[in-house]
């Protein structure tokens, strides 16, 4: 391959990263204040839906990208009394809320199939982008690749030099602890869950406002399952999320650059291909010891005090 | 302060107290999807009677419920019994689908076979190869550290396309005009149907699986050290459980489970491996597992009420012409509410004396 | 004991209220493999069944996202149980399901779309999309000039072969040097990797893409690329205007009008029907403004030679890609040998594996 190529490979990889990796960062904030919500897949098509329709209506797709954050805020807000209140099980209910998502978004979408909206599109950063090999692969991207670029050391800064970041930590990792020193870990804990569900639903906005400017029924395509197994992959690491999203997506975008160029493999072998280097490269990195931030009470409810 | 405080219960709830608890669940939900249908200017009350009429209305649709119940269910107690000590296998889906991959190849190779020579090596060879998938993750998980949710779960999607490489590639029935799948099983290879129902015998297969799932809970020892595992890893350890080897053992039984679905469901209801094989049983099953608290009997009914609701969703289309998508809203809805309201069995709220 | 019975009541006039008795009027249920939200495949049969429900005396009936194998056979039961007087199923595999569905109901009309097997009351039908592919195949192949075309394909089923088959025998015809590259997504509507299939197809050096597959993405990417593209299923110039030259489109309307016709007046028969351009089954789409005027009137002439039954399309000699004669020079491939293709002519480049 020339380095040409290899070039658009790269930036390919960052674009088809980027959804993942916005819902990734999501679920690293749900999961960090003990919350696990496997409704991300549900969350980020609402997402994906609600961006297009804002778009489309008013015509402003920075409107519409907010818009689809806060109605993935709201759609996480059904996790939160489910387990934060009422002690669901938390698997049981995201995966009821990936099941209620889907569903409606698809029972809503239906008007929108085929039309048209505006999003964004690419604008080379002034300076950046002309720098060699660097400015193609990361800075001739829609404005939302940027934004995402300055997501995971914000999120990383909040989890661990803000107060409100270590109370949601302290949340996730000993809430008996916590409650025990004064923390309202319940709140702590709606805070991680609807703040990740914002970040789903950038991640859902992204596909339908730049990635692509479609929708359509399952535009998600199972990348919301791809996200939470990110983030055990990332070791629940904002920097780690970065890099595994764009294996991920990286590798996706090869698969497909090695049929267009010609390589005699069965198209399902060369699909296997994401998943298996996922799978890999796990192996290869929770080999070392000590090297993962999993929350010790990921998962766990906090009994109503009183 | 709110007039209302939380209180545990002293004990929990009665089966008629937590029957009512269910009742409202359902009832809150089946308003809250009633308002979705009314928007879309369905009658909701005429759209429950035909839902309820397409599940279990009938003798076909019941007999329909339970065909689609038994794949479910067999994936559902694969499920629980990793479950039982918490190793949260999600990759009943692609064990499912080793099983249709082993039965299928055992199928293609001996069709001469008689039947009852044939029907138990095609279970051999899926419960085989559905427990090998299940071995891999749990091996990579005590050997190697890996996190079995990311591993079990990547390996679903490189099931289905090994699945799709076998039927696309080698497997290819010569007279298919070239569309993946496999050339139709000899008789002997095909699970027939119970008398004059259109259920077939994998029905028993789940019953006697369930019935030695729960005894293996209830009567031996490893079952006893499974749950002793599952409730408490380190005290397991040091009361000298050989816990790597429980590990090992309950995900090839749960792989193996999961895929004996998938040997019913390719031998008695598809006849043959095609890849429309995987409609997501797997993944279907770990709720069920969940909703049924990974008891053996309650999986059963969970899996016989899921089906029904998923049956009873197509009348709805057919008759009164609501997406497909709205299963999706209803289910969901349901597991929410009815989730929500197991608070209920164990807690309750009093008035409090004051504000 | 009274709710018992009260319960017990509310579920025999569910029972009951169930089942109404037809009415005179003819039934018609469709079932689908996926949403009719697709906007593709099941979104082109819901239009042609939009249209039957404006005739007078047709109601329409559909269940949409229906997974082939036993889901399907137990939808098309129900369906017959209803008294449905026709039942049409869209998706190969479809076709065992209905077989044995027909057999239990003799007196219901079955009708299966991309199939091959047939009964007393089961016919099946298809339009011969590829004659579309051709002159849309000749287009791209004028307006090349990397001489590199790019196609993002669905599955490697026959349908699909013989689309890209015809699609560059076509390039072919206007252009011998082209080649037509193949990158198999596996999915039949996922816009965001079916677009990054086209920026993987441009990224080699294609400035033409075609598609067989249901969503906008690739249209997308070539436009965002500036280049050309080949649009499937539905006019697709609304998402590409810049860049989309025409597409291969389906119109189901036309035959399942006259099917409804025929049934109705006693004249229908079982037995495969395989309608094409000449039907008006299957069409080009308008060219775009960048299309040349004597592009534009060669590949209307090669049209009206398809309807005349002039152009056969796959006619010998046909090469595969190792270079081995599969059809002798002469021969016209017959309705079976279409139906089964699983080779890919000379000129493609990728697999059908």
């Amino acid at each position: 391959m020339s380095t040409e190529i290899v070039i658009a490979l790269l930036a390919a990889t960052v674009q088809s990263g980027t959804p993942i990796l916005f819902a990734t960062l999501g679920e690293i904030l749900s999961e960090k204040s003990g919350v696990l919500n496997l409704g991300v897949e549900g969350v980020m098509i609402l997402g994906a839906l609600v961006g297009f329709v804002v778009a489309r209506h008013s015509g402003n797709p920075l409107l519409a990208f907010v818009a689809a954050g806060l109605v993935g805020s709201a759609a996480t807000a059904v996790h939160g009394p489910v387990c934060l209140w009422f002690q669901g099980n938390q698997v049981v209910s995201g995966l009821a809320l990936t099941i209620f998502g889907v569903g409606l978004a698809n029972y809503l979408g239906t008007a929108y199939i085929g039309t048209p909206a505006p999003g964004f599109s690419p604008v080379p950063l002034p300076g950046l982008s002309e720098l060699p090999v660097l400015g193609p692969i990361f800075f001739n991207h829609d404005p939302l690749v940027y934004v995402s670029y300055l997501v995971p050391p914000l999120l990383w800064l909040f989890l661990h030099a803000t107060r409100y970041g270590l109370g949601l930590r302290a949340a996730g990792e000993y809430p008996a602890a916590a409650v025990a020193a004064g923390l309202d870990v319940v709140a702590y804990r709606w805070l991680g869950v609807v703040g990740g569900g914002f970040f789903m639903g950038l991640g859902g906005a992204y596909l339908s406002l730049a990635y692509t400017h479609l929708w359509t029924s399952n535009l998600t395509a199972g990348r919301g399952w791809i996200a939470v197994a990110l983030v055990i992959f990332a070791f629940w690491r904002p920097g780690r999320a970065v890099f595994g999203a764009y294996l991920f997506g990286g590798i996706m975008a090869l698969q497909l650059r090695l049929q267009a160029s010609g390589a005699q493999l069965p198209s399902s072998i060369l699909l296997m291909l994401p998943y298996t280097l996922t799978v890999v490269v796990l192996v290869l990195s929770s080999w070392r010891k000590g090297s993962s931030d999993e929350p010790a009470a990921l998962g766990v409810n906090v009994a109503p005090v009183d | 302060m709110s007039l209302l405080r939380i209180a545990k219960r002293q004990e929990p709830l009665g089966v008629g107290g937590s029957c009512c608890v269910l009742a409202a669940a359902l009832a809150l939900s089946l308003a809250l999807a009633g308002v979705f249908l009314a928007l879309g200017g369905t009658s909701p009350l005429s759209a429950l009677s035909v839902l309820l009429h397409g599940a279990f209305g009938s003798r076909h649709a019941l007999e329909d419920c339970v065909l689609k119940a038994i794949p479910i269910y067999l994936c559902a107690l694969g499920v629980a019994v990793a479950f039982r000590l918490k190793i949260w296998n999600i990759g009943a889906e692609g064990q499912f689908a080793l099983g249709a991959i082993g039965a299928t190849w055992a199928a293609l190779t001996f069709p001469e076979l008689p039947k009852v020579a044939l029907l138990p090596l095609m279970a051999a060879m899926a419960m085989a190869a559905g427990g090998l998938w299940g071995l891999v993750p749990a091996i990579l998980r005590q050997r190697l550290r890996t996190n079995e949710i990311i591993v079990t779960l990547m390996m679903n999607y490189i099931a289905v396309l090994l699945l799709d490489y076998l039927v696309y590639g080698v497997w290819k029935d010569p007279t298919s005009f070239g569309f993946p799948m496999t050339p139709l099983f000899s008789d002997a290879a095909i699970i027939g149907r119970i008398g004059g129902t259109t259920i077939n015998w994998g029905l028993a297969h789940g019953l006697v699986l369930g019935l030695l799932v729960w005894a293996f809970f209830r009567f031996t020892r490893t079952g006893f050290a499974v749950l002793a595992g599952g409730d408490n890893v380190r005290a397991a350890r040091y009361a000298g459980l050989p816990y790597d080897r429980l590990v090992f053992l309950v995900m090839v039984a749960s792989g193996a489970l999961a895929g004996w679905a998938g040997f019913v469901e390719a031998s008695a209801t598809v006849n043959r491996l095609q890849p429309s094989i995987m409609v997501g049983y797997g993944y279907t099953a770990i709720v069920v597992a969940w909703l049924a608290r990974l008891h053996p009997l309650a999986i059963g009914v969970a899996a016989l009420l899921l089906a029904g609701l998923r049956v009873g969703v197509e009348n709805l289309q057919l008759d009164l012409q609501v997406p497909a998508a709205f299963g999706g809203i209803i289910e969901g809805a349901i597991l929410l509410t009815v989730l929500a309201g197991g608070f209920f069995t164990t807690y309750r709220f009093t008035r409090r004396k004051r504000p | 004991m009274r709710i018992v019975k009260a319960v017990l009541t509310l579920f025999l006039t569910l029972w009951v209220g169930g089942a109404v008795a037809a009415d005179k009027e003819l039934k018609v249920g469709f079932i689908y493999v996926s949403p009719v939200g697709d906007a593709g495949w099941s979104y082109s049969h819901d239009v042609g069944r939009q249209a039957i429900e404006a005739m007078d005396g047709v109601t329409t009936s559909y269940v949409e996202a229906v997974p082939e194998g036993p889901d399907s056979e137990r939808v098309m039961t129900n369906m017959a149980r209803k008294d449905f007087d026709i039942i049409v199923a869209t998706s190969f595999g479809y076709m065992d399901s209905m077989l044995k569905v027909a057999k239990q109901f003799p007196k219901t009309v079955f009708l299966h779309c991309s199939g091959f097997k047939t009964a007393e009351n089961m016919g099946n039908f298809f339009g011969r999309m590829y004659q579309a592919r051709y002159l849309s195949g000749m287009v791209a192949g004028a307006m090349t000039k990397s001489n590199t075309i790019g196609y993002v394909a669905a599955f490697p089923i026959p349908e699909v072969i013989r689309g890209i088959n015809a699609f560059t025998l076509g390039v072919r015809a206007v252009n011998p040097k082209a080649t037509v590259r193949v990158v198999w997504t596996k999915t039949w509507y996922d816009p965001a990797t079916e677009k990054e299939a086209g920026k993987s197809l441009l990224d080699v050096g294609a400035d033409v893409v075609a598609q067989h597959q249901d969503s906008p993405g690739p249209q997308e990417a070539a436009q965002e690329k500036g280049v050309y593209s080949i649009g499937y299923n539905s006019d697709m110039s609304t998402f590409a205007p810049k860049a989309h030259l025409t597409a291969p489109v389906w119109n189901w309307k036309v035959y399942y009008t006259k099917v409804i016709d025929e049934v109705r007046k006693g004249t229908w028969k079982a037995g495969s029907v395989w309608p094409g351009m000449a039907e008006g089954i299957v069409d080009l789409a308008p060219f775009g403004p960048m299309v040349p005027k004597e592009v534009q009137d060669k590949v209307n002439a090669e049209k009206a030679r398809i309807i005349a039954g002039e152009q056969k399309i796959f006619v010998g000699p046909l090469k595969d890609q190792s270079g081995a004669v599969k059809l002798a020079a002469g021969a016209v491939a017959s309705d079976e040998e279409l139906l089964g293709m699983t080779w890919f002519v000379d000129g493609v480049i990728g697999t059908t594996k």
